[in-house]
């Protein structure tokens, strides 16, 4: 759990459930597993509806995709509720669901923190700050707006390394959903991966875009429809709300009161590190730089919407914990009770309790024929839309900030949709490649997952003073950019194979024996403050750009024109962002 | 197929065909479910179902008024 896993792609991955999934995988391969759910008739035709249901839908749309702005962009014709509710679920995972799931069983309500404080303030400061600066300079990509910024070399880099990651990512993804759906259900690994490889290469090779966000918005209903009702039965049986919080150990229900020392919560982090690597580094490394997520706000139809994009997805996600957290809390309280006949599974290779176990063994205990499939649905959604999600952010980068920057500068808009066309197919294989890979060598994905605090965290550095200082120079942002992300590939390195001391340690860290969680959240801190600080110290000894090239693209010098002040005061993203953010305050208060 | 000029139907049409849809197999399943899960007396099914099938009808409706108004 959280004490062996790196912090990889933020929330779809923080949870833990990937290593603890791969510990399992040896002995899963072997066949040491019983298939906890079996499914009737009724579940395989909800399963195979789904199926139905997205490849229909990307069926549908490649009758309106025919412009790179129709496949990359959606048409950007979206309101703000589609791109949110898209924004939101591009994220949304079903390994965060089960591993968080799992994660309340040991850390309660601290679990909160990845929905509050590690996502909400970093969604607002994108749609109120940098939102401008992306959506006005109509951009097709994140390393778009470094190449208008900075130059062609820093976009290159980060276009580079986020493809890579992406698509390892997406490798591991594919192999995770293979790995859970033959642990849960006894499915067959191959079957799985090419089956879901195939539906996803079709669909999005078909619609582009527009078809990803519109499966991650039927996702996102699923997984309410799918997964809400495991809590609400939770509660009912335990008697109500109180009861599910009477007798909780008092750090299970606290997010800040045991943050004092790192000793005094199971997660071994404190305040300090919650707030800058979580809160603010890689919280807003994560939200407002990268480009799986960024690219459904891109799709929105006006400046306007594409503000109110994170801003409208923030009330969604603080609702997660709903789910997540409450599910969670429900399984702790049920192994608690011996009356209760509550077992969580085995992990298959240490034979502790397996905490992802969590929500799947709910389902088993609560959910007749139907409703198991339907939330056997909402996990496949979650594991397909999150890898449709990755595929079509690899495909617009390859297509216009390598293929287009590097390889054909000339190429027509028709010949670009084609390239982003074989690019998804291309994707897709390589995705499947990784997976195989990750099956033969789980070790592998212990270093793929830290991709992420390697590259985005930096990245925000590079964001925020292209964005807000104009001084900044194209060489400050390359050369800083790369010492960010070596210190923390270094750090992240050092530690893997014990060569700090507890002098080094402390001074990193501020603990002596970090846990793995502080180490992840102070590497990727140190990541963007040498990137922070090597950017201004490089851009104070060499020129900038002149401020006529930089219109657009930074604080001061740009004309802020969405609408906004054209509608009345309940239509502005300000407004709303102001709501979200009282929201915030108030449930962290109830739960101090 | 040429839908030069026309904007595909929204999102919340297909939301709510799949709910829909969903909401009746769902109910389906509780009829044919043999019982043992805890608080089966309750029959979930039989009234998560029903929810959904009314949040499809919703957004089914939503999505055709709103590419009525497309045009």
């Amino acid at each position: 759990m959280f004490d062996r896993i790196p912090l990889p792609r933020l929330a779809a991955l923080t949870s833990g459930a990937v290593l603890s999934m791969a510990a399992a995988a040896a002995s899963a391969q072997e066949g040491q597993h019983k298939a906890i759910l079996s499914l009737g008739v009724i579940d395989w035709v909800v399963v195979a509806l789904y199926f139905v249901a997205i490849i229909g839908i990307g069926l549908y749309l490649r009758g309106f995709t025919k412009t790179g702005e129709d496949f990359f962009m959606g048409g950007r014709k979206n309101s703000s509720w589609v791109a949110g509710l898209a924004f939101l679920s591009a994220n949304l995972g079903a390994l965060e669901i089960l591993g968080w799931t799992g994660g309340t069983m040991k850390y309660g309500m601290f679990v909160s923190h990845w929905y509050w404080l590690g996502a909400i303030p970093a969604m607002l400061f994108l749609g109120l700050y940098m939102m401008p600066f992306y959506y006005s300079s109509k951009i097709h990509s994140v390393p778009g707006y470094l190449k208008l910024r900075y130059d062609e070399r820093t976009r290159l880099l980060n276009a580079i390394s986020f493809a890579v990651m992406t698509l390892l990512m997406s490798g591991i993804n594919l192999y995770l959903m293979a790995l859970v759906f033959n642990v849960l259900l006894g499915w067959d690994w191959h079957v799985s991966m090419w089956v879901s490889a195939a539906a996803i290469g079709c669909y999005i090779t078909l619609g582009g875009l527009m078809s990803a966000i519109f499966t991650e918005i039927v996702q996102f209903f699923l997984i309410w429809a799918g997964l809400f009702l495991v809590t609400i039965l939770g509660v009912v049986e335990l008697g109500g709300p109180a009861e599910v919080f009477a007798n909780l150990p008092d750090k299970m229900t606290t997010l800040w009161q045991t943050t004092g020392a790192a000793s005094s919560n199971d997660m071994g982090v404190t305040w300090l590190g919650l707030v800058m690597g979580l809160g603010f580094v890689l919280s807003f490394g994560y939200w407002t730089t990268d480009f799986l997520v960024v690219q459904r706000a891109f799709s929105s139809k006006d400046l306007r919407s594409a503000r109110l994009t994170p801003i409208t997805a923030s009330f969604f996600k603080m609702a997660l914990p709903f789910i997540v957290v409450g599910a969670g809390l429900v399984a702790f309280q049920l192994t608690r009770r011996a009356d209760m006949g509550f077992e969580l599974l085995p992990h298959p290779s240490t034979g502790e309790a397996w905490y992802d176990s969590a929500l799947p063994m709910l389902i088993a205990r609560y959910y007749p024929h139907g409703l198991v499939g339907l939330g056997i649905t909402a996990l496949l959604a979650g594991f397909m839309a999150g890898q449709a999600g990755n595929v079509s952010a690899f495909n617009t980068v390859w297509t216009y900030d390598i293929y287009k920057a590097v390889i054909n500068r000339k190429a027509s808009d028709a010949h670009l949709v084609w390239v982003g066309r074989v690019t998804t197919v291309v994707g897709i294989l390589l995705s499947v490649a990784t997976a195989y890979v990750a099956m033969q060598f789980n070790t592998i994905m212990d270093y793929i997952q830290a991709i992420f605090s390697w590259v985005n965290a930096p990245l925000f550095a590079t964001m925020l003073l292209g964005m807000f200082w104009k001084r900044t120079t194209s060489a400050g942002a390359f050369w800083g950019l790369i010492a960010g992300m070596l210190v923390s590939f270094g750090i992240y390195m050092g530690f893997k194979f014990n060569l700090f001391g507890p002098t080094v340690a402390t001074i990193l860290t501020l603990a002596e024996h970090p846990s793995d969680m502080t180490r992840n959240l102070w590497q990727a801190t140190w990541g963007w403050i040498v990137c922070f600080g090597g950017t201004i110290l490089v851009s104070l000894f060499t020129v900038p750009k002149p401020d006529s090239e930089l219109v657009g693209l930074v604080k001061g010098l740009t004309v802020e024109e969405d609408g906004s002040v054209k509608v009345a005061w309940y239509g502005r993203p300000a407004f709303w962002a102001a709501v979200s953010l009282a929201v915030l305050i108030v449930l962290n208060i109830l739960f101090w | 197929m040429n839908n030069e000029g026309k904007q595909p139907l929204p999102i919340w049409f297909f939301v709510g065909v799949i709910l829909f849809v969903y909401g009746i197999l769902v109910i389906v399943g509780q009829a044919m479910d043999p019982g043992g899960q805890a608080l089966k007396s309750l029959k979930p099914g039989f009234i998560w179902g029903p929810v959904m099938i009314v949040f499809g009808v919703i957004f089914t409706a939503i999505g055709l008024v709103a590419h009525k108004r497309q045009g």
